[in-house]
């Protein structure tokens, strides 16, 4: 007996719907297990995991923090991931974001209620940033040939320690001196009030603030849609990242292209970073234990493959995995470990993703496999 | 019907289903003991640490067993700070938690304190005290300085390694008087630092202490939250203080003592506070005579000789706490910052103060700025 892979010629839509919800179903069984030998009610479990994400007072606000630098930086991963260019510094892309963001709030901000000005020029200061710290790794894999999945990650330690040294290890721009509290612990200096970044509240569920970083996260997931299945470019990325050899002799310049996507790429994780100082943190947050701690780059990148690299998936999925994340912190307690949720947070996601394959593929069980091959 | 609406068919009841369990489904956890009162703490690290937030933990269970059935404690561990601790102060008010232990620096800020004015926050170690936030924390300085008196009589060599979380005024106070209580009982030993930029962090941690005792330090100690240090002085045998939480279960023969916390009392005064309306904001700072910090057991190798000196010492700093920072003090590049006769006070002062300081004492090796 023998057990094979093999691709589908063809892919119905219905599994595009009916394998990922069934794959979500027997993550919950398995952890269901899981659950029932540690001594946990599962349904009770489940219900408290759906309640804290989404239903509870608050609970979707709560969600929207998480989802919302997820987003960035699942879109982030999924521009890039489309031409298989494996940029998975999109933790790092995030901190620069941050940093450039938090300077420029910083430089120009001033009194009074939210300016838009000051605030598209943060949106800049953190595209750029980001952008910025992704074109090395394109630079080096455009006219180089370096790997981009080995640079883009070593950068994400760079920018972390970088991040860390600007509020812990030096008396930089970005650092709190003002005032005894300063000196007893490191903090960024926080931003003028015209450079914090409005919500916008809904009064359901005990009142539900939108971050704006959130609206910017859905316009670039349609811009991101947009160009990549209505324009030349986003054709031409789509061919580069089905062949490489096929897109050249169809006369695609590759090196602009891979510089362009990752500038592309790291534009909206650090978007993500500026959203994180205007729309949360409010100061730039340099604390290794803080925005570092959460991991937002590497996530987005299981945002996006969930997502199937369409960014209008990849917000949806940011939301769920924002809710997934935001309830795990709900459920953990004195009666729960926080082992465990992370064991359920796993096997969900390792489901959903393993699922993706069946989609694309098969699964066929053969006896003895050559006959099978032969009459097929 | 064809096997594609078949199969949408039943995606549909599927997730109808789900969605009615979700729904409908009863959660006992949250039906029981309304009454009780509700209170919470948050840990940087895991509950069970070892160290630091298990110390914390000691003391959530202190006042859970002290009061029973009227108080229903929980925690949250590995939070990081700002917008996860905004989440799970979201979710623990939402279930009814109004008095929250932040025990890190960091966590609660002015904004958080606004957005949230009916809980009441206690924040350890910080000086963040507001209209429903109060600090606390204790001279662990003093023990830590008598933990230092036994690294340094059981130094055989001129370097004790010291691991350490971050380069701020809290690990900075700690360092200096570990140094000086090993400087008593070893004149002109040198401690030397590695910062780990960390709270809790056991593969960085064994680290530092594998490469402090590769650059010849023989006797290891560390204001960090995990044992990793100890059961790396464990294994190669030489002298380890640790810190938080009596630790010796983890190097029995390494172990010397540690300076250890003791929060219960504090904590069961504050939730019964909050419990019959009169809880205050404040600041409160603790010592060796109220019973806050205290000497952990002795390993088996420290002498009678050793645990006199420190018996001596420590009834003089109960007497007189943070007695060990009296000028002259001298900094790393021997410029006189404290004069003689002069004691340090907690809060005043500026860089001179406990909570300020920035500088390291002569005799440690090692950048104040990590």
């Amino acid at each position: 007996m023998r057990l094979t892979i093999e691709r589908r010629l063809e892919q119905p839509r219905w599994r595009v719907v009916v394998v990922p919800v069934g794959s979500v179903l027997f993550a919950l069984l398995v952890a269901g297990v899981v659950l029932v030998v540690t001594g946990h009610d599962p349904i009770s479990t489940y219900h408290k995991l759906f309640e804290a994400a989404f239903v509870q007072t608050g609970a979707l606000n709560q969600t929207l923090i998480a989802a919302t630098p997820l987003a960035f930086t699942g879109l982030a991963a999924a521009a890039a991931f489309r031409m298989r260019l494996y940029n998975i510094g999109g933790e790092g892309q995030l901190y620069l974001g941050a940093i450039f963001g938090a300077g420029i709030g910083l430089l120009v901000g001033g009194n009074g209620s939210a300016s838009p000005g000051v605030i598209a020029a943060m949106v800049a200061a953190g595209c750029l940033g980001g952008a910025l710290w992704a074109a090395i790794p394109g630079v080096l894999r455009a006219f180089l040939g370096t790997s981009e999945i080995l640079t883009s990650l070593m950068l994400n330690y760079v920018a972390a320690y970088l991040l860390t040294y600007l509020i812990f290890q030096s008396q930089s721009y970005w650092r709190e001196t003002k005032g005894f509290n300063a000196t007893v612990f490191p903090t960024g200096k926080p931003l003028p009030p015209n450079a914090v970044w409005p919500t916008w509240n809904l009064s359901a569920q005990g009142g539900i603030a939108v971050p704006l970083g959130a609206f910017f996260a859905i316009g670039a997931a349609v811009v991101l849609w947009v160009l990549y299945k209505r324009t030349r470019f986003g054709f031409e990325v789509q061919v580069l990242g089905d062949s490489e050899g096929a897109a050249r002799y169809a006369g695609v310049r590759v090196r602009r292209k891979i510089l362009a996507v990752m500038a592309i790429s790291g534009a909206i994780a650090g978007l993500g970073g500026a959203s994180q100082v205007g729309d949360f943190s409010h100061a730039l947050d340099g604390d290794p234990n803080g925005l570092q701690k959460q991991g937002y780059g590497y996530s987005g990148i299981v945002v996006a493959a969930l997502g199937r690299y369409n960014p209008l998936a990849v917000l949806i999925v940011a939301l769920l995995i924002g809710g997934l994340d935001n309830a795990g912190n709900t459920l953990q307690g004195a009666d729960f470990p926080s082992g465990l949720v992370g064991v359920i947070q796993g096997i969900i996601l390792f489901s959903a993703l393993g699922g993706e394959l069946l989609v694309r593929h098969r699964v066929r069980i053969t006896r003895r496999a050559p006959a099978v091959e032969a009459a097929a | 019907m064809t096997k594609r609406k078949l199969a949408l068919a039943a995606a549909t009841l599927v997730i109808a289903a789900a969605a009615a369990v979700l729904a409908l489904g009863t959660s006992p956890g949250s039906a029981k003991s309304t009454s009780a009162f509700k209170a919470a703490w948050i840990y940087v690290g895991p509950h069970d640490d070892g160290g630091w937030s298990q110390a914390h933990d000691d003391g959530r269970l202190y006042v859970q067993k002290a009061l029973g059935s009227k108080v229903q404690t929980t925690y949250k561990e590995n939070i990081a700070v700002g917008s996860q601790f905004d989440q799970t102060v979201s979710s623990l008010r939402a279930q009814g938690y109004k008095l929250i232990f932040a025990t890190s620096y960091g966590y609660v800020t002015p904004a958080v304190a606004a957005k949230y004015p009916d809980v009441k926050f206690e924040q350890a170690t910080g000086t963040l005290v507001g209209k429903n936030v109060s600090e606390y924390f204790g001279a662990a300085e003093d023990t830590v300085y008598l933990s230092g008196m036994a690294a340094g009589a059981a130094a055989t060599c001129n370097t004790i390694g010291f691991v350490v979380a971050y380069p701020i005024p809290e690990v900075i106070r700690h360092a200096n008087a570990f140094a000086l209580g090993a400087q008593l009982t070893h004149p002109g030993i040198k401690v030397k630092l590695v910062w780990t930029n960390s709270w809790y962090d056991p593969p960085k941690e064994k680290k530092a202490a594998q490469s402090l005792h590769g650059s010849g330090s023989c006797v290891l100690g560390q204001n960090v939250d995990s044992p990793a240090t100890g059961q790396y002085a464990e294994s190669v045998k030489a002298p380890w203080v640790g810190y938080d939480s009596d630790a010796s279960k983890f190097a029995p023969q390494s172990w010397l003592t540690a300076s250890v916390y003791n929060w219960g009392p504090y904590y069961l005064k504050r939730v019964q506070a909050a419990m019959n309306g009169t809880w205050k904001p404040g600041f409160y700072y603790g010592n060796i005579a109220d019973g806050f910090t205290k000497l952990a057991k002795y390993g088996p190798s420290v002498s009678s000789k050793t645990k006199s000196l420190i018996a001596a010492k420590l009834a003089k700093l109960r007497a007189r706490p943070g007695a060990e920072f009296t000028g002259p003090l001298y900094d790393q590049s021997g410029k006189l910052r404290v004069p003689k006769g002069v004691q340090m006070q907690v809060l005043k002062g500026g860089t001179n103060s406990l909570y300020g300081m920035n500088w390291l004492v002569r005799g440690v090796i090692g950048s104040p700025k990590g």
